[in-house]
């Protein structure tokens, strides 16, 4: 992966930046070679570089000055929530400015009269509900993240999870943001009525990787908890049997909280992995019904027939630990995986549903080709897909390999018209294979967008968009020896 | 009026329009003219001919069509699948006292939706992708037809109530939602607007998913009999499941009576605005935080008025010299006051929103800018 050349006349002016910030943000600035160091990458930490400077400020007003300075002075900005960034969204740069977000963690205000919730960003997505569930409300959107990632990311990369066909994705789930645009203008987009009185501005800036400006407070929706949340874990003998349940059950106008795809490789690594039951079979489906009892009775009914019409073979979770059991093994398929080869690879597609059969065979064949095995997770209810690619970097020429595997996948599930990206943003890492997806014409327009609120070019430079100097193909989630980034924090 | 039915005419139009810097018009079904500040007197693009459903796939809750499809067609279509459009789209022509047909195109460009928003958001939620062409005549594509997708800005939520000032629409991707087969509607008659709205909140705020929650002043067209007013719950499911949603709902607001009335017709009312066609007042349109709905009802008093989405929603109907005060109030309580229907005098005065503070309106600008330099499309409406 290339990055844009360093600007060498910051590099040298890095001691009065610092000094300059220092006077902004008298207790938030981090210099020290050591300090910068636990700042050099996000999880996708294939790629690392030490930031310029750390700024971290406690305030709307701290972040507009640093935005004027930096704007007056040309210095790029990279903006930074938990870094949980699974793209490299948060990637430092050498001459550039990384403003953490993450010491402005108040909760402003809970109201449930509106059904939402004040804060600021960097207030993790799990406190939201925390804030919350004493009154039986609770944020739906759920990356796997979510103990650690920041609603201010969330916002910054219009983050999902794994309820995102009932429940959307971030944007769909709040109301309004202030937003600090570079040159440090504060302005607030949305409010508490969802409302914007013009353009949808907020829409645009939510999932824009960082790329034109900051988000210093977020007034985000909250729902009811469901009261009842059933699951039902269906085999089948054929993929396609699955695909065909897949859109059976949408077709029957079942909206499933959940509904998790895993194919046999995967399903037998999880087995062996932590034994949450599951049965030998060719596709697995893990679904979840959420609501109100007699809705969700209803649905579980309905989707029973529809996999009984299959010929697949249906296991209800009987009481909540069962539930839970049945969840474990999914939420451990990436750790799983990871005993399966030194090394492995996250792709993160999304393909119309009905395509599933035909990707997954075209898969079949790309594995053949490249001589390394992989398995598949899909969050078949709204089509995005994860496969895993397994191999050993200390095998000559496997990483190259994998890569290529991985960038042909993504552009298998363009062709079959899908996207390079369903959840974990483009970033750094599928930069490249942006001309895949989108033509001239489409990308011009996206970057005309980009010039209208960062004219300067200085927010979070050389990632998403793909720079002249095009190269390398890339596109996953590098974990070695078992060991993701960030291996607190479950990943699924 | 020239007129186009391919997207390479759109391009051949605009090319021609930049070319003369002649601003123009985009024009479909026609009903929504009567909104926004008036354009003087401009060419016209119709691109009605830009209509029908291109592709469907129940089981992918996709649907995508050219945007002069009308909506009646797409209503029509996704109903024998039991489907619908998540932002309930609305036809205006009633209110607006115009003729023609309304259009997907036209209900998204105006952000016309109605009480069904409440469960699944506007247009701007359900609108994964589209086709357009820019002001420099270039067509280009933003989103994908997926449910699922952050790759890239996320341009599909502009064009939503940007009322064309953006772009040609010519290809339009919605992901639609199943609809449930049976629905019932709860009234809690005779309440003031605080009880009402209190209650509608409560419903929002419960588990039951509901599909429309309207209340009626007791003074409405559309219903009679309601006392000094009416709440209006609406909750879908299947018929089992339903009743039993029903019973809950009781349960969380004491006095509501199920519906004796047309109440399908009667939220269909709703959305069209049919209380406020007719008649020499203004027409509003005031999106607010759902507990300030009352609040500003009890200030300003409106002889003629509905709220929905619990109170999100205020249709407001009002002498023409109430304007400066009604922008006030949305904008004390945190909320956008439209103006739907006017004189061309008081929309050229007054414009469909009030102006944004500076770095906004720039920031919108700018944006605007990124796609139609010359401001050729629409110019001025938004």
């Amino acid at each position: 992966m290339k990055f844009p050349e360093s600007n060498t006349e910051i590099l040298s002016r890095r001691d009065e930046i610092v000094a300059r910030l220092r006077e902004i943000v008298p207790d938030g600035v981090v210099a020290d070679k050591s300090g910068l160091a636990t700042f050099d990458c996000d999880a996708l930490s294939t790629y690392r570089q030490q930031p310029l400077v750390v700024v971290l400020p406690s305030n709307r007003e701290q972040v507009s000055a640093v935005l004027r300075y930096a704007n007056a002075e040309g210095i790029p900005i990279v903006p930074r929530g938990s870094g949980t960034s699974l793209s490299g969204g948060a990637l430092p740069r050498a001459d550039g400015i990384l403003l953490g977000l993450g010491r402005m963690k108040r909760i402003i205000e809970i109201d449930y009269e509106n059904g939402c919730v004040v804060a600021e960003p960097g207030v993790t997505n799990l406190n939201i509900t925390k804030a919350v569930e004493a009154q039986g409300f609770y944020y739906a959107p759920d990356p796997s993240s979510q103990v650690a990632c920041s609603i201010g990311g969330n916002v910054a990369e219009n983050s999902g999870g794994l309820h995102c066909l009932k429940y959307g994705l971030t944007t769909n789930n709040i109301l309004g943001v202030t937003f600090v645009l570079p040159d440090g203008e504060i302005v607030k987009l949305g409010g508490k009525s969802g409302a914007q009185g013009g353009i949808d501005l907020l829409g645009l800036i939510t999932g824009s990787e960082g790329l034109l400006g900051v988000v210093v407070e977020i007034v985000a929706r909250i729902l009811r908890k469901p009261p009842v949340t059933r699951t039902v874990l269906a085999s089948f003998d054929t993929v396609t049997a699955a695909g065909a349940a897949v859109a059976a059950i949408i077709a029957d106008g079942v909206v499933p909280a959940a509904m998790e795809f895993m194919d046999r490789a995967c399903a037998e690594a999880i087995e062996s992995y932590n034994a949450p039951g599951y049965p030998k079979a060719e596709a697995v489906l893990l679904i979840d019904a959420d609501g109100v009892e007699a809705d969700v009775s209803d649905a579980i009914a309905r989707i029973g027939a529809i996999v009984a019409r299959i010929g697949g073979t249906l296991k209800e979770a009987t009481d909540e630990q069962a539930r839970a059991k049945m969840w474990a093994g999914r939420k451990a398929a990436f750790a799983a995986m990871g005993k399966l080869a030194p090394d492995m690879m996250c792709m993160d597609g999304s393909i119309p549903r009905g395509a599933l059969p035909e990707v997954l065979a075209e898969m079949d064949k790309l594995s053949a080709q490249y001589g390394l095995s992989f398995c598949n997770v899909f969050h078949a209810g709204d089509g995005n897909l994860h496969p895993l690619i397994l191999f050993d970097q200390d095998k000559p020429g496997d990483l190259e390999r994998a890569e290529a595997f991985g960038a042909d996948i993504l552009r298998l599930c363009v062709r079959v018209g899908g996207v390079l990206s369903g959840e974990h943003g483009v970033g750094i890492e599928k930069r490249d294979l942006m001309t895949d997806m989108f033509s001239e014409p489409d990308l011009e327009q996206q970057h005309r967008i980009k010039c209208a609120i960062d004219p300067g070019g200085l927010f979070n430079p050389g990632k998403v968009f793909p720079t002249l100097s095009a190269c390398i193909e890339q596109g996953h989630l590098h974990v070695h020896g078992a060991q993701m980034p960030r291996p607190d924090l479950p990943r699924y | 009026m020239s007129a186009v039915s391919t997207e390479a005419q759109v391009s051949e139009f605009v090319r021609a329009a930049r070319a003369d810097k002649t601003p123009f018009e985009i024009v479909a079904g026609g009903t929504r003219r009567g909104a926004g500040k008036p354009m003087g007197d401009l060419p016209a693009l119709d691109v009605s001919g830009l209509s029908g459903i291109l592709k469907y796939e129940p089981e992918e809750l996709i649907i995508t069509a050219a945007p002069g499809t009308p909506l009646s067609e797409i209503r029509a279509v996704l109903s024998e699948k039991n489907q619908c459009l998540g932002f309930d789209p609305a036809d205006w022509s009633q209110v607006l006292g115009s003729n023609g047909i309304a259009t997907l195109g036209g209900a998204m460009s105006a952000d016309a939706y109605g009480p069904g928003r409440l469960r699944h958001g506007g247009a701007r939620d359900s609108l994964v992708a589209f086709r357009a062409v820019n002001g420099m005549g270039e067509a280009f594509r933003g989103g994908a037809k997926v449910v699922k997708n952050v790759t890239g800005f996320d341009v599909p939520k502009l064009m939503c109530g940007a009322f064309g000032t953006l772009g040609v629409l010519t290809e339009l991707s919605f992901r639609v939602y199943p609809r449930a087969s049976h629905a019932t509607t709860l009234c809690l008659a005779d309440v003031t607007p605080d009880v009402g709205f209190a209650a509608l909140r409560k419903i929002a705020h419960s588990a039951l998913e509901p599909t429309g929650l309207v209340y009626l002043p007791g003074n409405t067209p559309l219903l009679g009999g309601i006392g000094v007013g009416a709440a209006l719950i609406r909750l879908e499911g299947a018929r089992e499941p339903l009743a039993e949603k029903v019973t809950q709902a009781h349960g969380l607001v004491e006095g509501a009576q199920v519906a004796s009335f047309d109440a399908r017709r009667l939220f269909e009312d709703v959305r069209s605005g049919t209380a406020f066609a007719g008649g020499d007042h203004d027409v509003w349109r005031v999106a607010l935080p759902p507990s300030e709905a009352p609040k500003v009802v009890a200030a300003l008093n409106p002889s003629l008025w509905l709220g929905d989405l619990a109170g999100g929603l205020l249709w407001i109907g009002a002498a023409p010299a109430d304007a400066a005060r009604i922008r006030a109030l949305a904008a004390k309580h945190d909320g956008h006051a439209m103006l739907l229907r006017a004189s061309p005098e008081q929309r050229a005065a007054l414009g469909l929103f009030a102006p944004q503070p500076p770095a906004l309106a720039m920031m919108a600008r700018n944006v605007k800018a990124a796609f139609d330099p010359l401001f050729l499309f629409n110019p001025g409406r938004l």
